[in-house]
């Protein structure tokens, strides 16, 4: 019993799901479910339909080439059941597993780190272009222009005091 | 040169079946409707189409018929020499040229009626033309009819032919009629020939085919041949002639020693001598028949034509030549000795055994079933148990296949546990490197007030969008001035600006200004006004009141007003010269089938 990948979406194929369909040329094609069966029957192409993992792989928007990703390979030379190493493997699995999520999520986090960049610069930009539509130019200035006439004003009479 | 293939001849028809397929085939694929009211360029070219078109099909059947028949010169001198002595050579020359003159004929009966054709000058003159042409060409058939005939039975018999390829090895079998030469060929190739006591049993040739030394042989069997001289031999023994004369064979001819066939020795070695001259070249074996009913040693010893006393011996002095040719191609290579070591074959241990065993009858281990017999009801069928596995402890073990959506089988490695650890290096590697740090760094109070004003400049941006989308561009235009002044306020007041000196601002300051001179004009009315257009603009009364004496009237002319605005209000017309018909009734939505769908919601 083997968790199969379907051809289209790359997702997993569950036993008792999804179809499988043979080309007359001998090449077996799975599917998860219709979607991807139709999709294929339309002939499209899963590298350029965006929501498959082709897409994703194939445009650089997850991770390809990692050492966690070579060990989870189909291995076409069966090995003879020995307990320890099946033992040893279900826990490398488990730590692998954790390390490939992480790398994972790191590599798409930098991804996205361009954007937060952009997203800062825009906004420089946008309050330096358009800051007069919520602020006027001279907004508190008439304020500031009396407080210095009367702080002016002010030393004028402390300077005349001080005359006298 | 043409290949010919006998078999392949098309069918030659009857005269009347000719003429009959040939004529329906015009009236089938031509067009058949004409009127006397047409064009006559149309009539004309109608008519010529049939006449163009019988003579065209004509034309083809027989150019078919006189390719496919064979040309005596264009074949192989034997078939040219037997189709010479079946179907006479003059008569079937004489059969296609008749063929080839009648083609001859149709295509100038059609190129003369083409011709007047162009000069029909009315439907019914041109049907007659397209009769005669017709006509003439049929007529021209019916008198082919016996050439046709003969060329037809002539196809059924070539097609029947046996197929002797003149060029491959062959043995001819010749003789007397009667000694044994289709029983001979019956027994040694798988043919069926009729063997039958009287004389003249086999009346054409024959062919069978054998396997000698991994090569096909033919071998004819012939009719058998009388003594008399050339002239007088008839259809049949001219086959035999022919066959001797022309095939590049091993003749074997046959002798009855026991002289069953009704001919004495002496005879049958008196035609020997005399169809001698036609063994010229080829290879000669005398066979002696029927020996067991006279033996050899019996004969007289004045029989001197059995010089051997033999079953068969096929001669391969013909072949030999060729032989010696793929011979020089030819070399067995034999490994020579690189040392003195034994090297005996090679025969591995499990076959020894088992050929042991099956010789001495060993104990059987024992069955499953032995085993179901035994326990009965508890039997339960473990496969497992035969297992091969480094720890025989561990045979019923279940073995886990999925984990989390994983396929176990994809991890398995011998070396897995040494992948794994250089992964946790390099994970820890990274790990001192920072690379799994979060880096959200706290923006400093600068950043964080910007990213709050860019967002009410987005907001304040957005709101403008919605506000000139909702502005009434097909109502009336209204001046800038139109917009209140309580409203530009506000607005300056949400920018920031001060606004509770409102007495001393320019707008106020102005609006003071406007209406003192305006009063200053009233009382001075004597004086004459500095400029014309002030004067008019301050004496003129509003449009609203021009022309009505009191408030009475007033309210009347605001009346009538109304009134005439009530119909263009009912109808919903913007103005007088609205003069928009609305279609509130719709035809295609309201009436009528639907193509898909159905009707019982308009």
């Amino acid at each position: 019993m083997r968790i199969e990948k379907c051809y289209f979406c790359s997702g997993p194929v569950y036993p008792g799901h999804g179809v499988m369909f043979v080309r007359n040329d001998c090449k077996s094609f799975r599917f998860c479910r219709s979607k991807c069966h139709k999709n294929f029957k339309k002939k499209r192409n899963p590298r350029k339909t965006r929501w498959t993992k082709a897409f994703r792989k194939a445009s650089g928007k997850e991770l390809t080439v990692d050492n966690s990703l070579e060990f989870e390979k189909r291995r076409n030379i069966p090995v003879k059941y020995n307990r320890e190493l099946w033992d040893k493997t279900v826990e490398a699995m488990k730590r692998v597993e954790e390390i490939k999520l992480k790398r994972q999520a790191r590599f798409i986090m930098n991804r996205l780190k361009k954007g937060k960049q952009l997203e800062k610069e825009e906004a420089i930009n946008e309050v330096k272009k358009n800051i007069h539509l919520i602020k006027a130019p001279h907004a508190g200035k008439a304020k500031q222009m009396e407080d210095k006439m009367v702080q002016k004003l002010q030393e004028d009479v402390d300077m005349e005091d001080e005359d006298n | 040169m043409a290949l010919y293939n006998f078999k392949k001849i098309m069918v030659v028809p009857t005269a009347k079946e000719f003429i009959d397929i040939t004529l329906s085939k015009t009236q089938r694929k031509t067009p058949t409707v004409i009127h006397k009211h047409y064009q006559i360029h149309r009539i004309r070219h109608f008519y010529m189409r049939k006449v163009k078109f019988t003579q065209q099909n004509y034309h083809d059947r027989l150019t078919q018929i006189l390719t496919d028949f064979p040309k005596l010169d264009d074949i192989h001198p034997f078939y040219a020499d037997l189709m010479n002595v079946l179907y006479d050579k003059d008569h079937y020359k004489l059969a296609l040229g008749q063929i080839n003159i009648a083609k001859n004929l149709i295509d100038n009966v059609a190129k003369d009626y083409v011709r007047l054709m162009k000069y029909g000058d009315s439907l019914y003159r041109c049907k007659q033309l397209k009769r005669a042409a017709l006509g003439r060409m049929c007529t021209i058939l019916k008198r082919q009819k016996s050439s046709l005939e003969y060329l037809e039975q002539v196809r059924q018999h070539l097609s029947r032919l046996p197929t002797i390829d003149p060029n491959t090895r062959t043995l001819l079998l010749c003789g007397y009629p009667n000694v044994g030469k289709s029983s001979f060929i019956n027994k040694v190739t798988r043919a069926d020939v009729d063997v039958q006591p009287y004389a003249f049993t086999t009346k054409s040739l024959f062919v069978g085919h054998m396997d000698y030394r991994y090569l096909r042989w033919q071998v004819v069997d012939t009719p058998g041949i009388l003594d008399h001289p050339l002239e007088d031999r008839n259809t049949i023994e001219m086959q035999a002639i022919t066959a001797l004369a022309h095939l590049r064979a091993a003749v074997l001819y046959v002798m009855d020693v026991s002289e069953q066939c009704g001919h004495t020795l002496q005879e049958q070695l008196e035609l020997f001598n005399n169809i001698r001259p036609l063994f010229a070249n080829k290879p000669l074996i005398i066979v002696a028949n029927k020996c067991d009913v006279k033996k050899i040693t019996e004969l007289s010893e004045e029989n001197q034509a059995c010089d051997r006393l033999l079953a068969h011996r096929v001669d391969t002095k013909m072949k030999g030549k060729k032989v010696h040719d793929v011979l020089n191609r030819l070399h067995l290579a034999m490994p020579t000795k690189r040392d003195e070591k034994e090297r005996p074959p090679f025969i591995p241990e499990g076959a020894l055994t088992r050929r042991k065993a099956m010789e001495v009858d060993a104990p059987k281990r024992k069955l499953e079933r032995d085993l179901e017999m035994e326990l009965g009801d508890d039997y339960i069928l473990d496969l497992q148990k035969y297992w091969d596995l480094m720890n025989d402890d561990e045979k019923q073990d279940k073995i886990p296949e999925v984990w989390e959506g994983h396929n176990i089988a994809d991890y398995i490695d011998p070396d897995i546990m040494k992948k794994l650890q250089e992964l946790e290096k390099e994970e820890e590697l990274k790990e001192r490197a920072g690379e799994y740090d979060s880096d959200d760094e706290s923006e400093d109070e600068e950043m964080q007030e910007i990213r709050v004003l860019a967002k009410q400049i987005r907001e304040k941006k957005q709101l403008m969008v919605v506000e000139s989308k909702e502005k009434d561009v097909h109502g009336p235009r209204m001046p800038r001035t139109a917009t209140k002044v309580r409203t530009l306020e506000k607005e300056m007041g949400n920018l920031g600006l001060d606004m509770n000196d409102k007495d001393g601002s320019h707008y106020a300051q102005q609006a003071r200004r406007s209406r003192s001179i305006a009063k200053k004009r009233k009382r001075e009315a004597s004086a004459p006004p500095t400029s014309k257009t002030r004067s008019q603009s301050a004496s003129r009364p509003p449009r609203d009141q021009s022309g009505l004496r009191d408030p009475k009237m007033a309210k009347k002319a605001k009346k009538i007003m109304k009134n005439s605005q009530k119909g263009m209000n009912r109808q919903g017309k913007k103005g007088e010269a609205d003069r928009h018909v609305f279609d509130l009734k719709p035809k295609h939505l309201l009436a009528g089938k639907r193509k898909s769908g159905t009707t019982d919601r308009r």
